[in-house]
């Protein structure tokens, strides 16, 4: 049996169905992200598990432990929250010592406890500051420092990193990894960016409408998208109409009434000279990235996405004619979307 | 800090000196030696401050107030604090009708619910009695306290208290360590706003208030009926002076931004 399972999970507001049936097992020392637009039941899900929403059916066990109805004090969950959630009135110190006041530990324990997780999270100059007067992503790591230090079953990250800016963010993915390996904590993560799921998670949980409709490890979620909707929010996807061949490969058709949708990734996609590949285009705009060059290009099939690594060349031009080309075992056949979002 | 156009400053220095001014003419003619109302006054005297010190009825009076106003203002606060967080944070039936409940005294005037305490307390046989009239001034202060509290409990971060509760507080250590901590500024503000009105309030305790009972307010009122002398003008240049050294003091060692703003 998984380490932290959800059976069945369902949360209905009136006639509203916020979480249907989710089914999800997570195994010990694992980082689980659950990824999909705002809405999605990501949210509720994981207020369902810390204990802050009530489980309308299902089960949730925790290390065979049935906690479905247990009040949120007594799961020893860690969260995480988005907005932080630190205690204004209390130093850095006593934000950190808080869980382990509430455990009755002896002082001279929790003074341990604290310099050790400050240490952890790179903040044992700030003990003493007030929440106040440390940057967001100082803050953010206190809140990680609180939830560790009381060495909880299972992290719950809710949105952790939405309210840093770029720059931040990217650093504190890899913070957050770092962390969660060191400590080996089993950790639940629940965000809306695809990028934050795909670079940190062993494996990443979409969820659509309540539903959660694929489960898979970051590369072969991004490289094998079961359905529209994920191969659109996972990554960059250009879809294209198709059908299997003898072989049973898919084959991109010119006709519009093919019966399958395809998925073509734009970094899948050879940009060659006019004339040759398998179909031709007209670049129509560029935009630079930086590591690479993106282009939209237009096609009979409609307008592709193409990107190409910045590899030093110099970039083709808006209106010039290219050939198109890919290797056709890298089109995936999508499924239909079976909720709309 | 944005820079005002010279209109709105204009209007601003208006409001000012529309507001202070009576209070600056009381503060003068406080100091005249003369027996009238009169300013500009002839000369500087303290005579009508050393008049006051020599009544003892206003000492009595003042002491009245100050302790009328402790007692309703914290009394006011223990009912305003539970029932603002009740009525912000939990759904019941009723609940709008009890938030209107405890407005309605800022909206009955005064004169009114001093006529009706009067009949009421002369039916229960406890005129003069100081612990009613706390209770009076109890109801009409509440709806202050009640409004700084629901703002300040508006404000609190929900997940602040979930962060607690997942780490282990018990209802009881979340409301004490967490939530009161951080609606505290509320409360105070509350509190002095409600001590305030209390101390300021004449209209109702004119009905219920016994000689023995009599508040600062009601005593001014009464003597000024009587006769008006600079003996006025120095017990209100007394209670300004007092407010001001409060509110400084009170600036110096808390914020006043904190208390009446909720700033941290």
């Amino acid at each position: 049996m998984a380490f932290l399972q959800l059976d069945n999970l369902c949360k209905r507001y009136g006639a509203i169905d916020a979480v249907v049936a989710t089914n999800l097992a997570i195994e010990q020392g694992e980082f689980v992200s659950l990824l999909g637009p705002s809405g999605c039941g990501k949210t509720t899900t994981l207020q369902m598990i810390a204990g802050f929403v009530d489980v309308s059916s299902g089960r949730i066990l925790l290390d065979g432990r049935d906690i479905t109805h247990a009040k949120p004090s007594s799961r020893g969950l860690g969260v995480v929250f988005q907005s932080y959630a630190l205690f204004p009135h209390m130093t850095v110190a006593d934000n950190v010592a808080f869980g382990l006041r509430m455990r009755k530990q002896p002082e001279a324990e929790i003074r341990r406890k604290v310099t050790e997780v400050l240490a952890l999270v790179r903040l044992d100059r700030h003990a003493q500051r007030y929440p106040r007067e440390l940057s967001g992503g100082q803050r953010q790591r206190v809140a990680l420092a609180r939830a560790l230090v009381i060495e909880p079953p299972v992290l719950l990250l809710d949105e952790p990193l939405s309210n840093l800016d770029a720059n931040l963010r990217e650093e504190m993915q890899f913070e957050i990894r770092r962390i969660q390996s060191e400590v080996g904590i089993t950790t639940l993560m629940v965000t809306h960016d695809q990028a934050e799921a795909l670079s940190i998670s062993d494996r990443v949980v979409v969820m659509q409408a309540g539903r959660v409709t694929q489960v898979d490890e970051p590369y072969r979620l991004y490289e094998h998208p079961r359905t529209r909707f994920i191969s659109d929010f996972v990554g960059k996807a250009n879809l294209l109409p198709g059908e299997l061949d003898g072989a049973g490969l898919p084959q991109v058709q010119h006709s519009r009434d093919a019966s399958l949708t395809l998925s073509l990734r734009p970094e899948k996609i050879d940009l060659l000279d006019n004339g040759a590949g398998r179909l031709q285009g007209r670049i129509l705009t560029r935009y630079f990235l930086g590591s690479q060059w993106l282009y939209r290009i237009g096609t009979p099939l409609g307008e592709l996405t193409v990107v190409r690594r910045n590899d030093g060349s110099a970039p083709l031009g808006e209106g010039v004619d290219v050939g198109l080309d890919w290797q056709p075992e890298l089109l995936r056949v999508l499924a239909a979307d079976e909720v709309s979002a | 800090m944005s820079k005002n156009g010279p209109l709105a400053l204009t209007f601003h220095s208006l409001v000012v000196v529309f507001m202070l001014a009576p209070l600056v003419v009381v503060c003068l003619v406080a100091f005249t030696p003369e027996n009238t109302l009169s300013l500009p006054t002839a000369g500087f005297s303290l005579r009508w401050f050393e008049a006051v010190f020599e009544r003892a009825d206003f000492l009595e009076a003042f002491k009245n107030s100050l302790q009328l106003a402790f007692l309703a203002a914290s009394l006011a606060t223990l009912i305003a604090v539970p029932a603002g967080l009740a009525i912000t944070r939990l759904q019941f039936p009723g609940r709008d009708f009890l938030n209107v409940l405890f407005l309605s005294p800022i909206i009955i005037p005064h004169l009114v619910l001093g006529v009706a305490l009067l009949r009421l307390f002369a039916l229960l046989g406890v005129n003069g009695s100081f612990t009613w009239l706390v209770l009076a001034h109890t109801v009409v202060i509440t709806p202050y306290v009640l409004r700084l509290v629901i703002a300040a409990a508006i404000g609190v971060d929900r997940s602040a208290e979930q962060a607690a509760e997942s780490l282990g507080a018990s209802r009881f250590t979340l409301f004490r360590k967490i939530t009161l901590p951080m609606i505290l500024p509320g409360i105070a503000g509350g509190w002095l706003l409600a001590f305030i009105n209390s101390f300021d309030e004449v209209t109702l305790s004119i009905f219920v208030t016994s000689p023995a009972t009599q508040t600062l307010p009601v005593k001014m009122y009464v003597y000024a009926t009587e006769s008006i002398d600079p003996m006025m003008a120095a017990v209100s240049a007394l209670v300004i002076a007092l407010t001001a050294v409060t509110m400084i003091l009170l600036d110096r060692v808390y914020g006043l931004d904190r208390v009446l703003v909720g700033k941290h």
